[in-house]
């Protein structure tokens, strides 16, 4: 038997050796890009107090101004949710919402930024933020409640994420056949098993990759996995989304990246497949960026505060959307579906996330098509 | 008058593309202005994968349009010009795949075609025991066949009114003179409708070079690389425009090189005139027990490119997941989630009415506009008119993103930013080519003297035009109508940055289902907005007595 205070050094190294691990990727990520790792009851008792301090000096100056405009890249079904919550909540302010894809929502607001409109208060969505913010399109807004969050950026607020796991059809092979974790799918057993996303876009696995490099810091491991994958000759996507979907006809045995949202989706309705739940997920973040020439910012900063907040969070949840706190439970939560304590894989690289071509050209393009 | 009316148009067309030209030589990322150089150029140029990419680009464009226009050529001529049995069916059979959007297909084919879960595969694994993948839609054969099938309506839509307005003196000639009915078509019949199959082919080469959907879809997971990617991947992944541009540059090259041939093949336009000023009725051949083969054809054609995809979308929208053996199980595992789903979307009903009232009259001004232009071309003496043969054509050669930027470019900082009029003119523009090259195929198979006629009786332009040209090609007008409303009401890529937030636009909704590749729910959408139009075409021809150029 194991005495009590053996088993608090056991659980404070567990805890210790945890932190460590997301504080290491942490460290090696890009100037203001962070993880978070450890919160409790306190935390978030705090950032509720933080929230509703933001809500009520904000709330006001954004009554007055009246109205949101956030472009966005998500679903026009969850747009109308959320923002319809975000309405009953504030009332005294009317959002509405322009939908599109990322190439979309980038060429508009630069087009509109160099033509010194303002036209929009948010840009909602994963990729596009930071490039914006890169060319000088976001206002810094850092956000009150920054403790409770998953991945941290001191400039935009990190709403939600993207969760990618490693997703297999169960009718194609077993749970054990299955790769151990990223690096294992790179193994020549897996020839003719599997389907990637394209690594030459902007897409899933080129923002695995780039976790997977500051992780590893080490460029021989990397370029040796990339080899691996290359020397599998497998079909690529441009469409993460299709990807899966043949995965789920069996079409292909394993696809990397999967959005974890979609496994468990499919999960939920009966689909072969699943997910290796001991394979740390990557972790992208979902930003509201603030755009530099907002007509409403005070509307814009407090949709972003309240999207952080619990409310917020329950409604993102509520249309699928993986949420972007370390205290919300459900049941795409990094607790819910890779269990207690589960390391991640967070995409933290500045030159990534503000130009993805700089860096797939730099670190991808020599060994996937030299 | 036509003059000035075609360079009002023209200069609408061309104001966008002068300004992503301009673009091309002045800003590198989006965002940043770099001065005028050509470093955009010089990036395309000495671009090594360019050679290959273009060579599979060019295979699967004249693939597919080949296909596409061959077959469109031959139902056109078997509905207007054979006593093939069943004539309602068969004047309906071929318009009804217009109506399932390209990206419908697509997804309908993959599920059809893919080599180890598709379900011809799997039944022919099943029932004849054949386990080696026979078909592949990720292939360049399963792209050209896709793709193929979706180039067949403008085929047959630009053939059709011209073998209605044929005049068979032509070939009763070669009957008197000995000509068998097949000898006499392929020497008579399809060599005057030379231009308007050019027109439709080099439409269909064009959609094909710059198509997207299928090469990303189907090509990808091939490793078949296309051209075009790179001008995707210009904005998806630098976000450049300028780059976008010096690539689509070699779109308008190839754009230039085709229509310098049609224009080259089409310059004794006098020698394709199938309507004269002698009056004529249009002969219906009697090819004999030959057309139960032309019926079996029709009706092939219509299995392909709508039933046999609509019936797997059906069946794909209805069951939990998709793999082989769910499908099969069906309709025992049917569930009707998906279209509860898609009734539920918030913004089903608004989008599509402000896309239906848009679409509408887009179709008509485009129209119009695009038989004046072709008025204007080869009916005028007017110096220099060859050149709106050249504006008429180009929006096709650029990427629709890359085309509406240019667009926006105009009217930021104006009041028509953002409004319901600036998204009709990005249509207009994007939707110009196939108005003008439909107008001036049908327009050169008509005879000069019947213009020359009205002239010397001192007929004005407009006594003419309105009184002469217009009735004549009411047929082709029809055509023309009926394609780009239902090609303007599924508007995805020039719409996009044009609408302004708040205002649902109908495609971009249904369509977002395809877009974030739920294909169970895409399917749902799909099936909905087929119904809709099916009952609305068919309720147009049978109670209203509409015909779509028939």
């Amino acid at each position: 038997m194991m005495s009590k205070s053996m088993k608090v050094t056991a659980i404070g190294l567990a805890i210790g050796l945890c932190f460590a691990s997301v504080a290491g990727a942490a460290q090696k990520a890009g100037p203001g890009q962070g993880t978070k790792g450890i919160t409790g009851a306190g935390a978030t008792a705090q950032a509720a107090k933080a929230f509703e301090r933001a809500s009520a000096e904000l709330y006001p100056k954004a009554k007055q101004e009246g109205n949101l405009v956030v472009y966005s890249v998500w679903d026009v079904e969850h747009l109308r949710i959320i923002s319809d919550t975000f309405m009953k909540r504030y009332p005294g302010i009317k959002a509405t919402y322009w939908q599109a894809r990322n190439p979309e929502i980038v060429t508009r607001v630069l087009t509109e930024l160099q033509g010194g409109q303002s036209s929009f208060d948010v840009v909602l969505s994963d990729n596009a933020p930071s490039v914006i913010r890169a060319a000088g399109g976001i206002m810094s807004y850092e956000t009150a409640q920054k403790d409770v969050l998953l991945l941290h950026d001191p400039g935009i607020p990190t709403v939600s994420l993207q969760i990618q796991a490693l997703a297999f059809n169960t009718r194609k092979m077993k749970p054990a056949e299955a790769p151990k974790n990223w690096e294992d799918v790179a193994n020549p057993k897996y020839k003719g098993m599997i389907a990637l996303d394209d690594p030459m876009r902007a897409g899933p696995l080129s923002s695995m990759l780039s976790a997977l490099k500051t992780q590893w810091n080490d460029d021989g491991r990397f370029n040796k996995f990339l080899q691996g994958l290359k020397a599998l000759k497998v079909p690529v996507h441009k469409s993460t989304s299709a990807m899966f979907r043949l995965l789920v006809s069996g079409e292909y045995n394993i696809a990397m990246p999967a959005l974890l949202h979609d496994v468990m989706e499919e999960m939920h309705k009966g689909a072969p497949v699943s997910y290796v739940k001991t394979n740390p997920p990557v972790l992208f973040p979902r930003h509201a960026g603030i755009y530099v020439k907002s007509p409403h910012p005070n509307a814009a900063k407090l949709f972003a505060e309240w999207l952080i907040s619990e409310q917020g969070q329950k409604a993102l949840d509520s249309v699928g959307r993986e949420s972007s706190r370390i205290d919300f439970k459900s049941k795409t939560s990094i607790e819910s579906a890779f269990g207690k304590g589960a390391k991640t894989l967070p995409v933290t690289d500045k030159l990534f996330l503000e130009d993805p071509k700089k860096w797939l050209d730099t670190f991808v393009k020599p060994v996937w098509e030299g | 008058m036509p003059l000035i009316a075609s360079t009002i148009a023209g200069a609408a067309i061309i104001t966008p593309v002068i300004v992503v030209l301009w673009r091309s030589f002045t800003t590198g990322r989006l965002g940043f202005t770099v001065g005028l150089n050509l470093t955009n150029y010089m990036r395309v140029f000495g671009d090594k994968d360019i050679l290959p990419m273009l060579s599979n680009s060019v295979i699967y464009a004249a693939g597919s349009a080949l296909l596409g226009t061959g077959v469109g050529a031959l139902l056109a001529w078997i509905v207007a010009r054979t006593n093939t049995p069943g004539k309602g069916l068969v004047e309906l059979m071929p318009l009804y795949p217009i109506l399932m959007p390209p990206i419908m297909k697509n997804i309908a084919w993959i599920l059809l075609l893919a080599p180890k879960s598709g379900i011809l595969n799997g039944m022919l694994n099943q029932y004849l025991g054949i386990d080696t993948p026979v078909f592949n839609a990720f292939s360049m054969a399963g792209m050209i066949w896709v793709f193929g099938l979706a180039c067949v309506p403008l085929g047959y839509l630009f053939l059709l009114p011209v073998f209605l307005s044929f005049d068979p003196s032509l070939e009763e000639s070669a009957y008197i003179a000995g000509s068998r009915p097949v000898h006499t078509m392929m020497k008579i019949t399809f060599p005057l409708a030379g231009p308007a199959f050019l027109s439709a082919f080099v439409l269909n080469l064009l959609r094909g070079l710059r198509s997207f959907e299928t090469p990303v879809l189907q090509g990808t997971p091939g490793n078949i690389k296309v051209f075009v990617s790179r001008v995707y991947d210009s904005m998806a992944l630098e976000f450049n425009t300028g780059l976008a541009t010096a690539y689509s540059v070699i779109l308008i090259v190839l754009s230039v090189i085709t229509l310098y041939f049609y224009v080259r093949a089409t310059r004794f336009s006098e020698r394709y005139a199938t309507i004269t000023g002698k009056g004529y009725r249009v002969k219906v051949i009697d090819i004999g027990p030959w057309r139960y083969l032309t019926f079996l054809a029709v009706f092939v054609y219509f299995l392909a490119g709508i039933l046999i995809p609509f019936i797997v979308l059906i069946v794909v929208s209805m069951i939990p997941y998709f793999d082989y053996e769910t499908f099969m199980s069906f309709p025992s595992n049917a569930v009707l989630t998906n279209y509860f789903t898609v009734l539920k979307h918030p913004s089903f009903v608004t989008g599509l009415y402000n896309s239906l009232v848009l679409s509408v009259s887009i179709a008509v001004i485009t129209v119009l506009a695009g038989i004046v232009m072709a008025f204007t071309i080869y009916r005028t003496r007017a110096a220099g008119t060859k050149l709106f043969e050249f504006i008429g054509t180009v929006p096709l050669a650029f990427p629709p993103l890359v085309l509406s930027v240019g667009l926006v470019i105009i009217f930021l900082g104006t009041p028509l930013y953002n409004s319901l009029l600036a998204l009709g003119i990005g249509l207009f523009v994007a939707y110009f080519p196939y108005a003008f090259r439909n107008a001036s195929g049908s327009i050169v198979n008509i005879h000069k003297e019947l213009d020359e006629a009205a002239w010397v009786h001192g007929a004005r332009w407009r006594h003419v035009f309105f009184k002469i040209t217009l009735p004549i090609l009411k047929p082709s007008v029809g055509g023309a109508l009926f394609y780009i409303f239902i090609e303007a009401i599924r508007n995805v890529d020039v719409a996009v940055l044009l609408t302004s937030p708040g205002k649902e636009y109908g495609p971009v909704t249904l369509f977002e289902y395809f877009r974030l590749g739920q294909w169970a729910e895409a399917a749902a959408g799909g099936v909905i907005y087929l119904i809709i139009l099916v009952v609305a075409v068919s309720t147009a021809k049978f109670v209203f007595k509409l015909r779509f150029s028939l």
